[in-house]
């Protein structure tokens, strides 16, 4: 099965939040260069299991966790396993737009300066090409010098996936990077997730089935803590085999 | 003139009085109907933006009279032959023979800020970035406390303490092994007999004070600081450590500035504590060990007598005068370098 270079699957995973069950047994795994969107009505964990793909939760206090999630065939959580090399490897855009108050160039050299690169020229290549895949390059190269909270909500929201993508991760998580936005950058962000999957697998969190749909290869569908459907996007919105994912999808819970 | 126009023209002068009373009353009785008013809409309240207009000046006045009047007292030594501006570059203070230069506490006073400074920015912006950053929820909470009170001590406690415990160390302890120690004892810093009364007993007392300052302002500073800026470093792959170096304290830096503005500010104003423990000899410090003597300390000490000889007063005034200009100076400069921050940060 593990064929693929950067799989990523989860076996078993529950967490809690104190005595709060969040996530109850969840198994699935994410492939290369696919979009998986983890679709559900608020608080049934969809952010949750995110952050426990790059282990952000581990700094909340009271989070507990059983089961394993592992990457490149080690699980993540084992001891010794050096969280900062998986954050280098998977990269996470959130919700909010959240660019660092420097410049837009300090922005995206951020992660790379803190992983070792120290060539000037290396670090603009890396600025260019970073913004290009975010397709921000056009709208801000003669500015990069200008601090970035002062660009549009849609600008920041491409500027941290510019960030994201600054240290080259095989995986991007993506934490509803457009509910925060106008629909003209929304339609903007989907459009570059789509065109990212050329050469990142990207899992994105979403409560928007209409964007589950545009956008991704495989869904998940969590309720509650439990993962409902775990299936081709288009099989689980044309034909849900849950009654829950149909109320979901029609529109009847979320 | 016909009987008309002179009708008309009475017709009109009474009813402009019948409509100036009816103004005047308007003018009276409406700010109160308004202020009463005030919470229903569309109505401004006007009595109220008077009444607070006097306390919004009031503090501005106060300093521009206070400004005004440290001049007006300091006018006969700065006119003075024997005085005028240059007291200021002038290290001789000896007022028995008409001599009042003030350099020596300038020179003091500039000294012992620097050290205290030097010592309680770092070990309070780290003491912060603990509290903030890595310090357990159920600790912060106390020691954040602890340290608000440490605020509170009135400076003569801390000047006690110091002249029992810190000038003896320093005397007894510090001294000697440092000037004794073949690593230490060629520093010119460290040189000269001491009886523990020094510039670095008063710049180590000063530090002392400005630290509860410096620690709770920085981690409300530190605190306003979102999390997920924390969560974009972290997701990075940075540690905790370098999120709170390079993002943390980057972030907050307009409020880490202010926290140090007002520690300069309380640095040179400190009187008390300073005057028990500086040894108060007029004389440049050239050394960590010698005496000192800064401007707050020989206003208070010297008043007294000076007040019945003009020259002498004026001159302390002028002491007053430059310690005044001095705060003003630093706290411009530093609201200047917030400004500057808070506009490359892109938070104005």
């Amino acid at each position: 099965m593990s064929n693929f270079k950067h799989h990523i699957e989860v076996h078993n995973l529950s967490t809690w939040f104190g005595k709060k069950a969040i996530l109850k047994d969840i198994s699935c795994y994410f492939e290369d260069n696919t979009v998986t969107a983890i679709m559900g009505p608020s608080g049934c964990g969809k952010s949750t299991l995110l952050r426990t793909l790059n282990r952000l939760n581990d700094l909340v206090p009271n989070f507990r966790r059983e089961g394993e999630v592992v990457f490149r065939g080690e699980n993540i959580y084992d001891m010794g396993y050096s969280v900062y090399d998986l954050r280098k490897h998977i990269g996470m855009v959130f919700q909010r737009p959240n660019p660092f108050p420097m410049s837009i160039r300090e922005n995206i050299t951020y992660g790379p300066k803190l992983h070792g690169v120290k060539d000037e020229d290396e670090l603009e290549k890396i600025v260019e090409t970073s913004l290009k895949k975010a397709a921000l390059w056009d709208e801000v190269q003669d500015d990069l010098d200008k601090p970035a909270p002062n660009l549009s909500g849609g600008q920041q929201q491409r500027l941290c996936i510019a960030r994201a993508l600054s240290i080259n991760p095989p995986v991007l998580l993506a934490d509803e990077p457009v509910s925060a936005l106008d629909p003209i950058s929304a339609a903007k962000i989907e459009e570059l997730i789509v065109e990212l999957k050329k050469d990142y697998t990207i899992i994105l969190v979403t409560h928007n089935v209409q964007q589950a749909f545009r956008v991704s290869d495989q869904a998940a569908f969590l309720y509650l803590g439990e993962l409902v459907e775990f299936e081709k996007t288009k099989r689980i919105i044309e034909a849900p085999a849950d009654e829950r994912t149909e109320a979901f999808i029609t529109g009847r819970i979320g | 003139m016909s009987k008309e126009e002179i009708q008309a023209i009475d017709h009109s002068e009474s009813e402009s009085e019948v409509s100036f009373i009816h103004r005047l009353k308007n003018r009276i009785v409406d700010p109160f109907d308004d202020f009463l008013n005030a919470d229903r809409s569309g109505k401004t309240d006007k009595a109220g933006k008077v009444f607070l207009l006097v306390p919004a000046f009031a503090s501005t006045l106060i300093i521009i009279l206070i400004l005004a009047f440290l001049l007006f007292e300091s006018t006969p030594i700065l006119t003075s032959p024997v005085g005028g501006p240059g007291i200021i570059v002038n290290p001789t203070w000896d007022p028995n023979r008409n001599l009042y230069g003030i350099a020596i506490f300038v020179v003091g006073s500039l000294l012992c800020t620097t050290i205290a400074i030097g010592i309680a920015v770092p070990v309070g912006i780290g003491g912060a970035i603990f509290l903030s950053e890595f310090c357990p929820m159920r600790l912060r909470q106390p020691i954040k406390m602890i340290t608000e009170m440490m605020a509170a001590i009135p400076s003569i406690v801390y000047g006690l303490w110091a002249y029992i415990v810190l000038v003896p160390y320093i005397k007894n302890v510090l001294a000697p092994s440092l000037q004794n120690n073949p690593l230490t004892g060629w520093i010119p810093l460290f040189q000269g007999d001491t009886n523990g009364l020094s510039l670095l007993a008063g710049g180590v007392i000063l530090a002392i004070m400005l630290l509860p300052t410096v620690v709770t302002i920085t981690t409300d500073a530190l605190q306003t600081v979102p999390t997920s800026l924390r969560e974009a470093s972290l997701a990075l792959g940075a540690t905790q450590s370098e999120t709170a170096r390079k993002i943390v304290i980057s972030a907050a830096l307009p409020g880490v500035g202010a926290a140090i503005v007002l520690a300069l500010g309380r640095a040179v104003g400190e009187t008390m504590a300073v005057l028990m423990v500086t040894g108060n000899s007029l004389q440049i410090p050239y050394t960590l060990f010698d005496p000192t003597y800064v401007m707050t300390s020989i206003i208070t000490n010297q008043l007294g007598y000076a007040f019945v000889f003009p020259l002498w007063r004026s001159a302390l005034f002028a002491v007053g005068l430059v310690l005044m200009i001095m705060s003003v100076c630093f706290t411009l400069t530093a609201k200047l370098f917030i400004r500057w921050g808070m506009k490359t940060r892109g938070y104005i």
